[in-house]
């Protein structure tokens, strides 16, 4: 069985998802409010498109509610993507809830209102552009636990003071580990005797506040 | 001042959320009652609606902004009123103040009666202008009043 994915609100937004969920053989039904958008989005093939206010009742039935594993809530207010949630989770028991969530301060309180997962735009854009302006010292980054957790991939020059370091001789951070070194077509799970050389590269784990200080002490910048 | 603050602490202070008719109204009797209040708006116009005596604070911003909550001092509230005309934004307020600020008595107008699922689980009295009006037509009309007879 395919599973049923309902996106509520949204416009750039939901046509980008419907066609990647759709391409990844969802079943996908979109409400909206606005008219021209439900006529833009019932462009797109096998998606079902359904006009009205979709934090009330009786619209998230027409679009089957009840039959929908994941409910994706994308409108432009936090309130309304709020009721949607609790509505999807409590009346139609939709097993996984998404809510987009526009003021940072309150993904707290979303996960405390029993929304499976709730994604801030502005903090995962300000993260990536953050990511684009270290770029020189971080090749690539992924926040996991919330984004209090960082994977950093950090390239190793030859005039960083980590090379031809052995890894106990650098004073990392406490809360900072080394899970794994590239090196060319290889990779290896250091030891504290595995010594770095210029052209690795380090995946760093670590907390968001400890990163910092340690990508300095590996690269000098 | 130690006298003065204490005596406000016992009379308690309420907010409003949104400055509509009912919010104003709503303002400007606990105001006259001499009660402490908050009126929170996101259009300062609307405050054109409260009386000239009324002796409460205002502050012009969207509600459901945890700023703006915090601006309003909500945590030092013991009663929240939300009566904004977007039931959505009435919801979230008052589960805001419930859940995240820990207010005692919440209470919230909401005109669409179907989505009582959301808030029932929560303690927040919920008033419904349709409901409400349903049952005085019926008074007026002499209908007897049926109970658990629903639709």
């Amino acid at each position: 069985m395919k599973k049923r994915v309902l996106l509520i609100g949204g416009f750039h937004k939901t046509r980008f998802l419907a066609v990647s969920l759709i391409k990844r053989g969802y079943h996908v039904s979109a409400i909206n409010s606005n008219m021209d958008h439900c006529v833009a989005l019932a462009d797109i093939k096998e998606l079902k498109v359904f006009h009205g206010d979709g934090s009330k009742p009786f619209i998230l039935e027409d679009a089957n509610a009840y039959d929908t594993e994941i409910a994706i809530a994308l409108t432009g207010r936090d309130d309304d993507n709020l009721v949607i949630c609790e509505l999807c989770k409590k009346k139609f028991r939709v097993k996984k809830t998404v809510a987009l969530v526009s003021d940072p301060k309150k993904t707290e309180f979303f996960y405390r209102m029993g929304i499976d997962s709730v994604v801030c735009a502005i903090t995962a854009i300000a993260g990536i552009i953050e990511q684009q302006a270290l770029l020189d010292e971080i090749a690539a980054l992924v926040p996991v636990g919330k984004g209090h957790i960082r994977i950093a991939q950090v390239p190793i020059s030859q005039t960083a003071p980590a090379a031809n370091k052995k890894l106990w001789e650098l004073s990392l951070p406490s809360d900072v580990i080394v899970g794994c070194v590239l090196r060319g077509d290889k990779s290896m799970i250091p030891r504290g005797d595995t010594r770095i050389l210029a052209g690795d590269e380090l995946l760093l784990i670590s907390t968001d506040e400890h990163e910092t200080a340690a990508v300095l002490e590996l690269t000098g910048r | 001042m130690r006298i003065f603050s204490k005596g406000k602490d016992i009379s308690g202070r309420t907010i409003v959320v949104g400055c509509g008719r009912l919010g104003a109204n709503l303002a400007n009797t606990l105001s006259d009652g001499g009660g402490d209040v908050i009126i929170i708006d996101r259009n300062e116009e609307s405050f054109r609606k409260l009386s000239s005596s009324f002796g409460g604070i205002t502050v012009t911003g969207d509600a459901t902004e945890m700023l703006v909550l915090e601006r309003a001092d909500i945590k030092k509230a013991t009663a929240v009123i939300s009566v904004t005309n977007n039931d959505n934004t009435n919801i979230m307020v008052a589960q805001l103040a419930k859940e995240h600020f820990g207010i005692g008595q919440v209470i919230a107008r909401l005109y669409d009666p179907e989505r009582d699922c959301v808030y029932r689980e929560f303690a927040i009295d919920t008033i419904c202008p349709a409901v409400l009006s349903t049952k005085e037509i019926d008074k007026l009309l002499g209908v007897p009043e049926t109970e658990g007879e629903s639709a």
